[in-house]
């Protein structure tokens, strides 16, 4: 019995020797790479900005090779990162004052992080080519009259018909303006299909939703200095009322209420909506499967008070705790500069935010949406701007479902949104 | 056969019984380390994150029971009280009669009684985000499954998700049907597990079948179904994905959970403190519940 115990012990034990022996001998060897050289490293998180994993990998790898020809002694080590759980991450990450060197981030997500101290100023990054850039770029990235995220690519949004429903009901020139919709909006629900579709979930962003129609109304979120909140002004309300009368006139699909910002499972992608005001071009990639190529019509943003669309940069933030700040810039100015984000665009189908590289568009489709860069605008940073994003969200749900008058739920929302500033504060 | 079945026990007391308990420890010391680690670590943390204002980049503030006052002052809080526990009003009955009922029919299937028990597990070991964005697709009040059912029959369209009467139902639904699998196995061990001899015996003296289900497998399961319950209970206060992949807590927040709020306050607006606090009071919650439903239907164990 004792043999059949030793046995086994030794067949338990070798595996595990071989595992704790395994694990000294790599970090041994982490050990002696970074000491025994000069070679500092920069650690990159980057995303799947390009979708297409086989095209992913070779541009990336190939930016790697690249820049370390270019920058001998940098050491650039690429972490390739999933969409999913990426907030929780990175916020685990900042908090334990680890993470990567240099990260992708989008405007939204800065001033919490430059908040928190998390993020190092880039200006002398960025400073070189400020006018190469489109108007959106840079202010996008910018907290506090700081720069803190390097562009490296920029997306749009833009109004998408869809061209079937539109001649089912009889309207030849796609509704362009607040007014035009309304006009439109009777006709096109007695042909049997709805006219605006929209994200009420409280999970959808309202930048692709609320926010623009505010936008157009003239109006802002918050108040210049961020300190108090904006949105239940008159163009508040207006936009919030625009989009009431639409709901109750059945202009909108009631599964608004639980639909988040997907394209493909929604009333748009199956067809039963006339348009959409914030589509992408990926949605109207999305779409050309389902109503057919030619039936999809891309237009200009919406024109309320104004001609407001929806875009913003991703940028390169860097790491406040990085242990080597100077390398990690030379590898955000390596990558905003014409090769690299022209390669970017192209294996991504996102636009660059330099107006001097100028990514061959694609087909039609992607040139419309070329044309929609100019109204974008990067929506408004703020350290409070997902609470107020998940309140304000709240509030226009009561309004739909008619539990609230519009100037009622935007001053609740307000209210709410100022006593929460005012804390942070 | 039986000798030398009882050798190796008869050896072992030979050699003393002092050494046993470390044989014992020894065993399960794998698994009480990786629960110390995994388990009862970051309850401590928890604990002790709770009791500071944490910020993202590592500064904190000790803060004593700053975030347990504001957790009783928060309107937000109450109202995923409310809505976790009509929640789980709602859920546990109806998961725990689904695979009890299930269970009994199992049991009475003689023909490829396999595949019927695997066809029900199924659900189980889907994903529960797949299961809810089908739910959601059944539930559509344009074009939903379910409302082409009652068109049938000139009900509807009923928007099940909009409508903060029916939305928690309509997910707890969704819930019990992905989850039920896990306590139907565990009901059909129980029943396998009830003499059939008491059965027999109770069948000779004249006891009709639900006079002998009251009477005799009722009580014989009720350990089973103690644990069942438990363990049901506390699936349905932690209720979430379901909740975020369906409604994102609406209508105006009707299937706003408590974990959901814990969720925003934690991964949203990096308020750690708070979110540990909320985690700590709803541990509490089902600490007490679970003391409660031990009185009541797992006295004797």
């Amino acid at each position: 019995m004792s043999s059949t115990l030793h046995t086994t012990v030794r067949r338990i034990a070798a595996p595990l020797t071989a595992l704790v022996l395994a694990a000294a001998l790599s970090s041994c060897g982490g050990d002696s790479g970074s000491s025994s050289t000069e070679t500092k490293s920069v650690t990159l998180w980057m995303y799947p900005v390009i979708g297409d994993q086989a095209a992913s990998d070779a541009y990336w790898q190939k930016v790697e090779k690249d820049f370390e020809a270019a920058n001998s002694g940098i050491d650039l080590k690429l972490e390739m990162q999933p969409w999913a759980n990426r907030e929780e991450k990175v916020a685990a990450a900042f908090s334990g004052k680890k993470g990567p060197d240099v990260l992708l981030m989008i405007p939204d997500q800065i001033p919490q992080y430059v908040t928190n101290g998390s993020l190092e100023p880039v200006d002398d990054v960025v400073t070189p080519d400020k006018d190469k850039f489109l108007p959106a770029a840079i202010p996008g990235l910018t907290v506090e009259g700081k720069v803190y995220g390097a562009p490296i690519y920029h997306t749009v949004t833009s109004t998408m018909y869809n061209k079937t429903i539109l001649t089912k009901a009889g309207i030849t020139k796609p509704p362009e303006t607040w007014d035009e919709i309304k006009a439109a909006a009777p006709k096109i629900k007695a042909a049997g299909f709805s006219t605006l579709d929209y994200s009420a979930s409280p999970e959808a962003s309202l930048n692709l939703n609320f926010y623009p129609l505010l936008w157009q109304a003239g109006g802002k979120v918050f108040a210049d200095d961020g300190k108090s909140v904006a949105f239940n002004q008159a163009p508040g309300l207006a936009a919030l009322t625009f989009l009431k009368s639409l709901w109750d006139e059945g202009g909108i699909p009631k599964s608004a209420l639980s639909n988040g910002n997907t394209v493909a499972d929604s009333p748009l992608g199956k067809g039963q909506v006339a348009m959409a005001f914030t589509s992408t071009p990926a949605d109207a990639g999305t779409v050309a499967k389902t109503w057919g190529a030619a039936n999809i019509e891309i237009g200009t943003p919406l024109t309320g008070q104004k001609q407001v669309g929806f875009g913003l940069p991703g940028g390169l933030v860097l790491n406040a705790a990085s242990e080597n700040k100077d390398a990690a810039k030379k590898f955000m100015s390596f990558m905003i500069q014409p090769p690299q984000l022209e390669a970017l665009s192209k294996a991504s189908g996102f636009y660059t935010p330099r107006t001097d590289v100028k990514a061959p568009a694609a087909d039609a489709t992607a040139a419309k949406f070329a044309d929609a860069l100019q109204y974008a605008f990067p929506g408004e940073p703020n350290p409070a701007a997902r609470q107020v994003n998940s309140l304000l969200g709240v509030e226009i749900q009561a309004v739909l479902t008619g539990k609230k008058q519009p100037q009622q739920a935007l001053d609740d929302a307000a209210k709410q949104a100022n006593d929460l500033l005012s804390r942070q504060r | 056969m039986t000798d030398t079945l009882r050798q190796p026990a008869s050896s072992l007391r030979r050699r003393g019984p002092r050494r046993r308990p470390w044989v014992g420890l020894l065993f399960v010391a794998p698994m009480l380390a990786l629960f110390l680690v995994f388990r009862f670590l970051p309850v401590v943390g928890a604990f002790l994150l709770s009791l500071t204002d944490y910020r993202l980049s590592g500064r904190w503030t000790f803060v004593a029971v700053d975030n347990y006052t504001r957790l009783l002052q928060d309107d937000l809080f109450r109202q995923s009280l409310v809505v976790t526990l009509t929640y789980t009003v709602i859920f546990v009955p109806l998961t725990v009669l689904l695979s009890l009922g299930t269970a009994i029919m199992l049991q009475q299937v003689v023909w490829n009684r396999g595949f019927f028990r695997s066809v029900f597990f199924l659900p189980y070991v889907t994903s529960i985000v797949l299961a809810a964005v089908i739910w959601k697709w059944i539930y559509d009040a344009q074009d939903g499954l379910l409302n082409a059912v009652l068109g049938l029959v000139s009900v509807g369209p009923v928007d099940f998700l909009g409508q903060s009467g029916s939305v928690l139902a309509s997910i707890a639904v969704t819930s019990a049907w992905k989850g039920f699998g896990y306590s139907m196995l565990i009901l059909l061990a129980g029943l396998q597990a009830v003499p059939k001899s008491y059965l027999d015996a109770a069948m000779i003296d004249g006891a009709g079948s639900w006079q002998r289900f009251r009477y005799i497998t009722l009580p014989q399961l009720r350990p089973v179904l103690f644990f069942v319950l438990v363990i049901e209970t506390i699936g349905a206060f932690q209720v979430f994905d379901a909740m975020y992949v369906m409604t994102g807590g609406g209508p105006v927040r009707s299937s706003y959970s408590l974990v959901y709020l814990l969720y925003d306050s934690g991964f949203k607006y990096f308020d750690f403190g708070y979110a540990s606090a909320i985690g700590l009071v709803l541990f509490l919650i089902v600490l007490i519940v679970s003391l409660v439903q031990r009185r009541l239907v797992g006295r004797d164990d």
